[in-house]
């Protein structure tokens, strides 16, 4: 009898301290998600590096009585504290840094006037998140979606309105992996035929003394004037050092691999893991992703204008299709312009010429989210 | 330190955020200008690149159709037996037609024209 009741009072306490116990309608729907996240990534191929994790991470923190936030430090809580603590987007920037060639923007600096202007979904995306009654650090922060730039999104996330931080992250990614369906259309109905068609000149050669200076230069000068984002375009610009200065291969090659390899991976987990039911079930998360097609769509309307005014401006010398790779999504981006641009005339190159407002983009991204930053915190 | 915000209005904010942006790419495109405008090695590196950017079309008219083509002589230090070799390579990838040309590729901080060239290669073979 003493065996029966020992053994029933270990079954309940098994049960009581399982996941079981405390699983919630929200928890599964949330492991629903993570599921068709997976999908998305493994099956349909979205930006499967990261939305992988995402997805894996969403599945994680959906699971009870796990303890993974509690006051014991455990490896989800050490992922968490680098995602919390600004950590992460700065390493994987340090990483693209290194994978960047700044060649093409250096070759003709006016791209980066596309860049600029590409950032105008951002800002449209805060107005509209405004209007529809978010304060004014949460609609930064959704904003900045439409920069197409998954790190500099979590980075002001995580600074403005952590709270949105999964369905900021999760809208970003999303919509950069739906480039090459977002974009086209966009890019077909602001431009007409023979814009598209026009084919531009080949860039100069850039030496190795512009390779290397402009890194040391750009950050001496954007983190004088935005200190919040010293971080985030000061590993960018390092990494990229590592790359220029031809004397760091093993750097180089360390921080374009294994390193951003492995931050991808606490990135991406330490973001999904911030999508729990508590705070991702809400209608915030559905207008969070509706506002960020809306800044995605103004970004590359944005920089497909300009790229008309600058068309224009040179006498027919720059095809309008390289202003939507001003948004950020390096090089996803640049591959659209490249490949409307083959669409409407065959043998028609974009790509290097693409790369320009492409990594231009970048910056442009950064300091919007550095003056932003400035602005509000 | 933290701060209440300045403003609220959210087309004060996208006004001055956009004027921003515009204005510090503005000056970091004249940067750029400013570092092409001093760089002392300007000169030296820019008709060496042209010369190079000339020079490396190699004129093979070997055919890759056959699988011992018949390489004529070439003399751009490309030898004849490693034009004989890609043209054999590509004739037992089953690719009929003739090699036109040879291209010594320089792969020094060229990131972006590679991954152009190799987009080329693969739409130009039908791949994509």
């Amino acid at each position: 009898m003493e065996a029966l009741n020992a053994f029933s009072v270990s079954l309940q306490a098994v049960w009581n301290d399982s996941g079981f116990s405390a699983f919630t309608a929200g928890n599964g729907i949330m492991i629903l998600v993570g599921l068709v996240l997976l999908y998305m990534a493994f099956v349909k191929e979205f930006e499967p590096l990261l939305l992988g994790p995402i997805a894996f991470g969403c599945i994680l923190a959906n699971f009870p009585n796990t303890g993974f936030f509690g006051e014991e430090m455990n490896v989800m809580k050490a992922i968490n504290f680098g995602i919390t603590n600004e950590i992460f987007p700065p390493l994987i920037f340090l990483g693209i840094g290194a994978m960047t060639d700044f060649s093409p923007l250096l070759a003709r600096p006016s791209t980066l006037l596309l860049g600029a202007a590409a950032q105008v979904g951002v800002f449209v995306a805060l107005g509209g998140a405004m209007l529809v009654g978010f304060n004014v650090h949460e609609a930064a922060a959704i904003g900045i979606i439409g920069g197409a730039d998954g790190p500099t999104s979590i980075y002001l996330s995580t600074k403005l309105a952590p709270h949105l931080l999964g369905a900021i992250a999760v809208a970003a990614y999303s919509y950069m992996s739906l480039v090459p369906m977002i974009q086209p259309p966009i890019m077909k109905l602001m431009t007409t035929q023979a814009e598209r068609e026009i084919v531009m000149k080949e860039l100069r050669p850039v030496t190795k003394f512009e390779r290397v200076v402009f890194p040391i230069v750009s950050t001496i000068f954007i983190s004088l004037l935005l200190p919040p984002i010293a971080a985030l375009l000061g590993c960018l610009m390092l990494g990229n050092l590592f790359r220029e200065s031809g004397v760091t291969d093993r750097l180089s090659d360390t921080a374009q691999n294994s390193l951003i390899n492995i931050v991808t991976i606490f990135l991406g987990t330490g973001t999904g893991m911030t999508m729990n039911a508590e705070s991702f079930l809400r209608a915030d998360t559905l207008l969070i992703i509706g506002l960020g097609l809306v800044a995605f769509m103004g970004g590359t309307a944005g920089g497909l204008i300009f790229g008309k005014i600058m068309c224009k401006l040179t006498g027919g010398e720059i095809n309008p299709l390289i202003g939507s790779a001003g948004v950020s999504a390096v090089p996803m981006a640049a591959r659209v312009s490249q490949l409307v641009g083959m669409k409407s005339k065959p043998g028609n190159y974009l790509l290097m010429h693409a790369m320009g407002p492409n990594v231009a983009g970048v910056i442009g991204t950064a300091v919007a989210a550095g003056t932003m930053l400035a602005m509000l915190k | 330190m933290e701060h209440s915000p300045v403003t609220t209005n959210p087309l004060i904010i996208m006004m001055i955020n956009m004027t921003v942006v515009f204005i510090v790419l503005i000056v970091l495109m004249y940067l750029i200008k400013l570092i092409h405008l001093v760089d002392p090695t300007k000169v030296k590196e820019e008709p060496a690149q042209a010369a190079e950017d000339e020079e490396p079309l190699v004129a093979v008219k070997s055919s890759a159709s056959t699988s011992a083509p018949k390489p004529e002589p070439v003399d751009e230090g490309i030898s004849p037996e490693i034009i004989a070799a890609i043209s054999a390579a590509i004739a037992a990838c089953g690719i009929s037609g003739q090699v036109k040309a040879v291209h010594i590729v320089n792969h020094e901080g060229t990131a972006w024209r590679n991954s152009m060239r190799n987009a080329q290669c693969l739409m130009r073979n039908g791949r994509r």
